[in-house]
């Protein structure tokens, strides 16, 4: 992809962000709006720069929170998928309760976890863990059970084996499915890790917003929210690079053979 | 290119048959390769029963390029399905070298209409895929796959992805993946039914050429009259549902055969013949 492409497709949106940028830092100086209500950009930008050494720590306790509640959660995800997919009466069994275990709101569940898990690190991995392993586990049992049932009877009149079919077959095909599961799950994870923060903690950008909602100090939380959303964006284009390389087949462009004929 | 792949690469002309398990029979004909015996099957249409097949038997000998032909709907391909072990008949047996092989997968090598090659494998990870999933070294397929390529002239897709295949050069490489895989029976399900009538007929005279240098029993389901005749040493000609056969025809062309065979009088006569086999039994 050239530059001046790849400019084309990220200038509407890089726009509009810097546009909005403008509108809100004139409409906060225009309509004198008090800084404890709605802080302006640049107010922002400066309390950011104050305050980076104290929001490292928050900043990094998040990040691992995060990261091993979505690394549990997504192995847990694609190991029930799997085994739902390979055990059907367990998948007709199960699969509506999962369902309906994604109507239990998260809040409403946290106060539960902390009785049963106590405060420390285990309660809050559970939501992170809860909220990213639903939207896996539904993403790879759609891929895997939408194999093209051409290649199916292929590997079956070759003699293949259940375990030969799901590893060559079913699963490298239930990739880009697979993808899209984890793509919501690593936005979830994140909004999973500031629920639990909240819940229980005393560190984490979630402990850190609270700890600043109680002093009134809006710059602050609005500081912790833009590293929220940028560590939410990395996470999703870092998932889009893994996926780009894993599914490479697809759009490739360096593989035009050289010296192929079309002979008869 | 050293050539490392000969010892390998004989295996496929002679596809290696335990010789005590092709006993002759009492005349001194061999005993068939492959024989279906009386084969019926019905499937369940709502709360009716449809029978599809009625008692069908056919033979295919070593090396011998057996065809079926008939109307759509004649369950021609659910034939290959059993032959698979994919599906089950209701009745009959289907026996490859002496050996029961009802309801057994992986019998035989298997080329679908559509070439269903895997789109993440590259063409020469995906020719060899019937021979890894038997279990057979991986670097000696691959050699033996990258000398086939080389031999019908997709050395240079070896490394490239099935997407970026015509439709011909798809099916070219399926036909190989049956090929090489290791089972010597082949079942060829309609292979050029999806391609243009040009591609068609180039794949039919390359299958010709390539089949006539490596002589592997062969099942091939087609409606393709001049194709089957073309291709053949023996035709089957199946009825509309429910299946059973109409006619055997032996194919009498000495071979190698070539394509300009299509235009000589007697290919002509057994055209019409075939052509009006099949459609006296779409109209009666």
């Amino acid at each position: 992809m050239s530059i001046r492409a790849w400019w084309k497709g990220i200038w509407p949106p890089f726009g509009a962000v810097v546009l909005l940028l403008v509108l809100w830092q004139l409409a906060t100086s225009l309509f004198q709006i008090e800084d404890w209500i709605l802080p302006s950009p640049a107010r922002i930008a400066q309390e950011a720069e104050k305050s980076y050494t104290s929001l490292l720590g928050h900043t990094w306790a998040t990040l691992k929170l995060t990261l091993s509640g979505f690394g549990i959660g997504a192995a847990t995800g694609l190991i029930v998928a799997g085994v739902l997919h390979y055990i059907p009466f367990l998948r007709r069994a199960l699969y509506p309760l999962l369902i309906l275990s994604q109507n239990i709101p998260l809040i409403a569940l946290g106060p539960l976890l902390i009785i049963w898990f106590g405060f420390g690190l285990l309660s809050k991995l559970i939501v992170i863990v809860l909220v990213c392993f639903f939207p896996i586990t539904v993403a790879a049992l759609g891929g895997l059970a939408g194999t093209d049932r051409v290649m199916m009877n292929y590997m079956q009149m070759i003699g293949a084996t259940r375990g030969q079919i799901f590893w060559k077959l079913e699963l490298p095909y239930s990739l880009p499915a697979v993808f899209s599961g984890l793509k919501i799950a690593a936005t979830y994870s994140i909004m999973g890790a500031i629920i639990a923060e909240w819940i229980s903690s005393s560190e984490g950008l979630g402990y850190y917003m609270l700890l600043q909602q109680s002093a009134f100090r809006t710059d602050r939380m609005f500081v912790a929210i833009m590293i929220v959303i940028a560590f939410s964006l990395i996470m999703f284009s870092l998932i889009v690079l893994l996926e780009k390389w894993c599914i490479r087949w697809q759009n490739d462009s360096t593989a035009h053979p050289k010296g192929g004929i079309d002979r008869v | 290119m050293s050539d490392p792949i000969h010892p390998a690469a004989s295996i496929l002309v002679e596809p290696e048959v335990d010789a005590s398990s092709t006993p002759l029979q009492a005349n001194g004909n061999p005993r068939p390769f492959l024989e279906l015996r009386g084969i019926s099957k019905s499937f369940a249409q709502g709360k009716q029963q449809l029978q599809v097949m009625e008692n069908i038997s056919l033979t295919v000998h070593e090396g011998e390029f057996v065809s079926v032909i008939g109307p759509s709907g004649s369950g021609k391909s659910t034939l290959l399905q059993m032959i698979g072990g994919v599906m089950l008949p209701d009745q009959g047996d289907i026996i490859l070298q002496n050996q029961r092989i009802n309801g057994l997968q992986g019998k035989a090598g298997y080329m679908p209409q559509q070439p269903a090659l895997l789109p993440w494998r590259t063409i020469e990870k995906n020719v060899i895929l019937a021979r890894e999933t038997a279990g057979m070294p991986r670097q000696e397929s691959l050699a033996l796959a990258r000398n086939w390529l080389d031999k019908v002239g997709l050395g240079g897709f070896a490394r490239a992805y099935p997407r970026t295949l015509s439709g011909g050069m798809q099916q070219r490489v399926a036909f190989l993946r049956a090929l090489l895989g290791p089972q010597s029976l082949l079942c060829l399900d309609e292979p050029f039914s999806a391609l243009d009538a040009f591609t068609r007929s180039e794949m039919q005279a390359w299958l010709l050429r390539i089949w006539e240098e490596n002589r592997r029993s062969v099942v091939f389901i087609t409606h393709h009259i001049e194709e089957a005749l073309l291709l053949s040493d023996t035709i089957y000609v199946l009825s509309s549902r429910p299946a059973h056969v109409i006619q055997k025809v032996p194919v009498p062309f000495p071979r190698p055969r070539r394509e300009e065979l299509v235009d000589t009088p007697e290919f002509i006569a057994l055209r019409r013949q075939l052509t009006e086999a099949l459609r006296a039994e779409l109209n009666g």
